[in-house]
């Protein structure tokens, strides 16, 4: 008589990596890092020699990834490439999240009509296609290393801005403030000593999570070739000039450099997932970048 | 007049103010970023004459370049350049663009319906496949299928959309010989027949679509799944209703409202998307002439791109508004 | 089927969550009849797990719920549908289709939220209407005398429901419910957050539903409401019922120590609250769980207690209160 009716037990469902995904992202992107820090030691390359009877040979043993129609090594390129891009991701993530920092503490702390208008400038900045920004600014300072650290800069501000300004002016009402500045406390004190440190752990994984954001940027812009010049041999570059290569049927140039990029992304997206996830909900709605 | 009806007036009037409201704040936050812009070009190093003349600068001499100069006002005063730039605009005059040497209201008007077309089909494709899958996803919460869904759409936000793009040709087009690798039409072709074009824009609008569907999928998947176990779409079910009105007319129905404004905001993306796109399939579209023109530091065309595409995007949001206040009662429009 | 013969029979009813930390034991080994014209109340504190009761009869449980048990549905004539029909064990698809709404009706817990908020209360009650038979020309007039029934104002229909007061939106909720006249009502919590006459006037609604021949399960922390209407009353203790007996049986000499003791809590009479807090329901001791806050517990509670027929009901109990005797059958 009894009837047992047995629905499937299901738990929330939770899309970080287990322990497992979680170790390999991290080995993952360890041993990414310390290819790119001890390259120049391990396999040391000269950017300018070219063997013109090596192109566009297929992956072997000698070359894993094949080499480009300049008969030089792709993987080992591709490694330097990673090296630039992620120096440059993070010098530009940095760039943008102390512009940003600044803007978003203008807007926090001084508040009023000050607020409003910088909020107004990060809307119609945000209606922006960023790329098409980032292509302008590049375009109107030549295309060399420091305009395209100024390009993500300046498109990439947005949502440290608003994360600043928002904990900012969370913060601004508590208790503490009111006895810092009640005890004498100068504006720019009460900046620094005390709202700092409880803005400074959402800064910092913000920045972290925009780096792969400034990489993409950069690529993108060298893709087309208004990143950096051609001697620095980013992915960007690398994915760019193997085009030739993979219309041709040689499809390793171009897409090796991109693969790279792809899974030293893929790692570092999965270790922030955990750390994001244990902030709240608005804070990760600021995230979308 | 019964009170709902009177409120329901007051509502459709508040449109109107938005729209100028909108308008009265957008304005004047425009005249500053295109003044930024402005400034930024003025810093750049380069010197329009010398762009005019192109390769014939070597051998102008330097009168000649003065009297280019003099001509286009450039030894002007900077806020003196502005205004009669902002005036020119005003007039519908776009300036010329220096690396195609044509007006850039003609650029603008050839290439802009191929951008549209790109866009507006992708934006079609990723709304249809997202709705369908995420909905899926979400009505078997859990399950395998969402489960992969969303490993599936973080994999690919990791993804650079022309590395999409060269990685499709390298199968579709090379390996698999399925589809064209590129361009508008055949090579062959001495017109725009639109199937040849469909044809053509099979693979472009497949890969911006699948680059911008991770952000979508997601959205609409944590949405419907949300909306499912809503208060209000159980006791929909606990009525009776047939499932199909109670997914539709219910969940769906209150459970996407905000989803509505959010896709306004994700416009930028898909425009940057086909910026690569373009120049990655070699499409005739406004994406690789600003690709040229960047290259060639032309700025009438630059500044009229990128804010001809912001006055779109703030247009879009503004009718998603509408649309969003339109579609739910509570709201009331600021 | 004769007129005693129970509309839903429920029997060893047991709902339980699974969550990533625990598992909540909602309902256990619930036992409840049901007769047509009959009002059933289910009370208890706050938290005890009876809210949780309707949704699983209706099958709206989540997905992480274990639901074990029998629920006999006798209403079909046994020639379009079965009868009687487990609810627990029926497909999901003919629960939707033949069962929710048409033959058991739910009144929800806090309509402001159980309301579409894009719809009006004429679109929703019209949808209702005909998803259940009306024809399409008839609907808007239905939906009026709907209103009328309920005590609703037909203009107020056209509103949305956030444009509806708290006493508007439970009055719409019921009228969704009693739309197609279902011959067993479930209402959850449908006095919450209503002043005094509104929570008469639902609780005469209800009683009138009753005499027009429908079964009600009336699901309350209001002990005043449910001896207002109810025709027995079940009390509820961290997800077990502990004393099932006529109202007015109870009213006067409560069997369980519990009983004794939400009755010893209202204002009307000592106002005394119930001393301690009720478990967790994801932490419930191995016997009685009310034996830490009794004080006639004895080393013999450590036993979960079964239910004994006394008087004129049945209590869950080792040690249940004697009063003077009073004869009257004991239900089987």
């Amino acid at each position: 008589m009894t009837a047992a009716v047995l629905t499937r037990v299901r738990r929330l469902p939770r899309l970080r990596p287990g322990r497992l995904g979680a170790s390999i992202a991290a080995t993952v992107l360890a041993v990414a890092v310390l290819a790119c820090l001890f390259a120049p030691v391990l396999w040391p390359l000269d950017q300018s020699a070219i063997d013109l009877s090596q192109t566009r040979l297929a992956p072997s043993a000698a070359h894993p990834a094949g080499t480009d129609d300049l008969g030089r090594d792709v993987l080992l390129r591709s490694i330097y490439g990673l090296r630039v891009s992620l120096l440059v991701g993070v010098v530009a993530a940095l760039v943008a999240a102390v512009i940003g920092g600044a803007v978003g503490a203008l807007a926090g702390t001084i508040g009023g009509w000050v607020d409003r208008v910088l909020m107004r400038l990060v809307d119609t900045i945000a209606a922006m296609p960023h790329l098409l920004l980032g292509i302008f600014i590049v375009a109107m300072l030549r295309p060399s290393l420091g305009a395209v650290v100024l390009s993500v800069g300046l498109t990439h501000w947005l949502s440290t801005a608003r994360i600043v300004r928002s904990e900012l002016l969370s913060l601004r009402n508590r208790p503490f403030i009111d006895a810092a500045v009640s005890g004498g406390a100068g504006r720019l004190r009460v900046l620094t000593r005390h709202l700092l440190p409880h803005v400074l752990p959402r800064l910092a994984l913000a920045t972290t999570l925009m780096i792969p954001h400034a990489v993409w940027h950069e690529t993108a812009l060298s893709f087309l070739g208004l990143g950096l010049p051609p001697h620095l041999a980013s992915l960007g570059n690398m994915i760019n000039d193997g085009r030739g290569s993979l219309l041709a049927g040689a499809w390793w140039a171009s897409l090796t450099p991109g693969l790279l990029l792809i899974v030293v992304t893929l790692a570092l997206a999965a270790l922030t997932a955990r750390w994001r996830d244990r902030l709240d909900p608005r804070v990760r709605a600021e995230l979308q970048l | 007049m019964t009170a709902p009806t009177r409120a329901r007036r007051r509502r459709r009037t508040g449109a109107g103010r938005v729209i100028r409201n909108r308008l009265l704040v957008a304005v004047p936050v425009l005249f500053a970023t295109s003044a930024g812009m402005f400034a930024l070009g003025a810093a750049s190093p380069i010197d329009p004459a010398q762009q005019y003349a192109g390769a014939a600068a070597f051998t102008t001499s330097e009168e000649n370049l003065a009297q280019i100069r003099a001509n286009w006002g450039i030894d002007d005063p900077l806020p003196v350049q502005y205004l009669r730039w902002l005036g020119n605009l005003l007039r519908g005059d776009l300036g010329w663009s220096t690396s195609r040497h044509e007006p850039v209201v003609d650029v603008l008007a050839a290439r802009a319906g191929w951008t549209l077309l790109l866009v507006g089909a992708a934006l079609v494709v990723v709304l249809v496949a997202s709705l369908l899958l995420g909905t899926l996803a979400a009505y078997r919460r859990g399950g395998w299928f969402d489960r992969a869904l969303r490993t599936t759409a973080y994999a690919i936000q990791s993804v650079p959309s022309f590395w999409l793009g060269l990685a499709a040709i390298a199968v579709f087009a090379l390996s698999l010989g399925w589809l064209p690798a590129g361009g508008l039409t055949d090579i062959t072709a001495t017109g725009t027949d639109p199937l040849d074009v469909a044809w053509h824009l099979i693979l472009p609008v497949g890969v911006l679509a699948l680059s911008q569907m991770p952000w979508f999928v997601l959205f609409i998947r944590d949405s419907v799944a949300d909306s499912l176990r809503d208060d209000h779409v159980l006791a929909a079910r606990a009525r009776g209703l047939p499932g199909r009105t109670v997914l539709f007319g219910h969940a769906l129905r209150t459970g996407l409202l905000p989803f509505l404004t959010l896709i306004g905001t994700h416009l930028p993306e898909l425009v940057g998307g086909a910026v690569l796109v373009e120049t990655v399939f070699s499409l005739p579209g406004l994406g690789a002439v600003t690709v040229q023109a960047a290259l060639g530091s032309d700025f009438p065309l630059l500044a009229a791109t990128t804010l001809a595409t912001t006055v779109v995007v703030l247009a879009a949001n503004l009718a998603t508004d509408l649309a969003y206040a339109a579609a739910d009662p509570r709201v009331r429009l600021e | 089927m004769t007129t005693t013969d129970p509309l839903l029979a429920v029997a060893g009813l047991t709902v339980r969550f699974q969550l990533p930390d625990g598992v909540v034991h909602a309902v256990t080994d619930l036992h409840l009849d049901i007769r047509p014209g009959e009002l059933v109340a289910v009370v208890g504190e706050s938290g005890c797990g009876k809210s949780v009761l309707a949704h699983a009869l209706l099958g709206l449980l989540p997905g992480n719920a274990t639901v074990t048990g029998s629920a006999l549905l006798r209403t079909g004539d046994g020639v379009r549908r079965p009868s009687p029909l487990d609810l627990l064990a029926c497909a999901p698809r003919q629960l939707a289709r033949q069962v929710r709404g048409r033959v058991v009706g739910l009144v929800p817990q806090s309509p402001a939220t159980s309301l579409n908020p894009v719809r009006t209360g004429r679109r929703l009650l019209m949808e209702t209407l005909r998803a259940h038979g009306h024809a399409r020309a008839d609907a808007p007039a239905a939906a009026d005398r709907l209103a009328v029934d309920v005590g609703l104002d037909p203009a107020d229909l056209d509103r949305y429901p956030h444009e509806l007061s708290g006493g508007m939106a439970q009055r719409l909720a019921t009228a969704l419910a009693l739309a197609p006249d279902p011959p067993l009502l479930l209402a959850d919590e449908p006095t919450t957050g209503l002043d005094r006459p509104l929570v008469d006037h639902t609780l005469d609604l209800l009683r009138r539903r009753c005499d027009a021949g429908a079964a009600v399960l009336l699901i309350t922390h209001d002990l005043v409401a449910a001896q207002r209407v109810a025709d027995t009353v079940a009390v509820m203790y961290a997800s077990r019922i502990v004393e099932h007996a006529p109202t007015e049986a109870l009213f006067e000499a409560p069997g369980h120590p519990y009983s004794a003791a939400l009755l010893d809590a209202l204002p009307q009479r000592a106002f005394r609250p119930v001393p301690g807090y009720p478990p967790m329901l994801t932490d419930l001791p191995g016997g009685c769980a009310f034996a830490a806050r009794c004080d006639r517990a004895t080393p013999a509670c450590r036993v979960q207690p079964a239910f004994t027929g006394v008087r004129t009901g049945q209590v869950a109990c080792h040690h249940p209160l004697e009063h003077a005797q009073v004869p009257a059958e004991v239900p089987a």
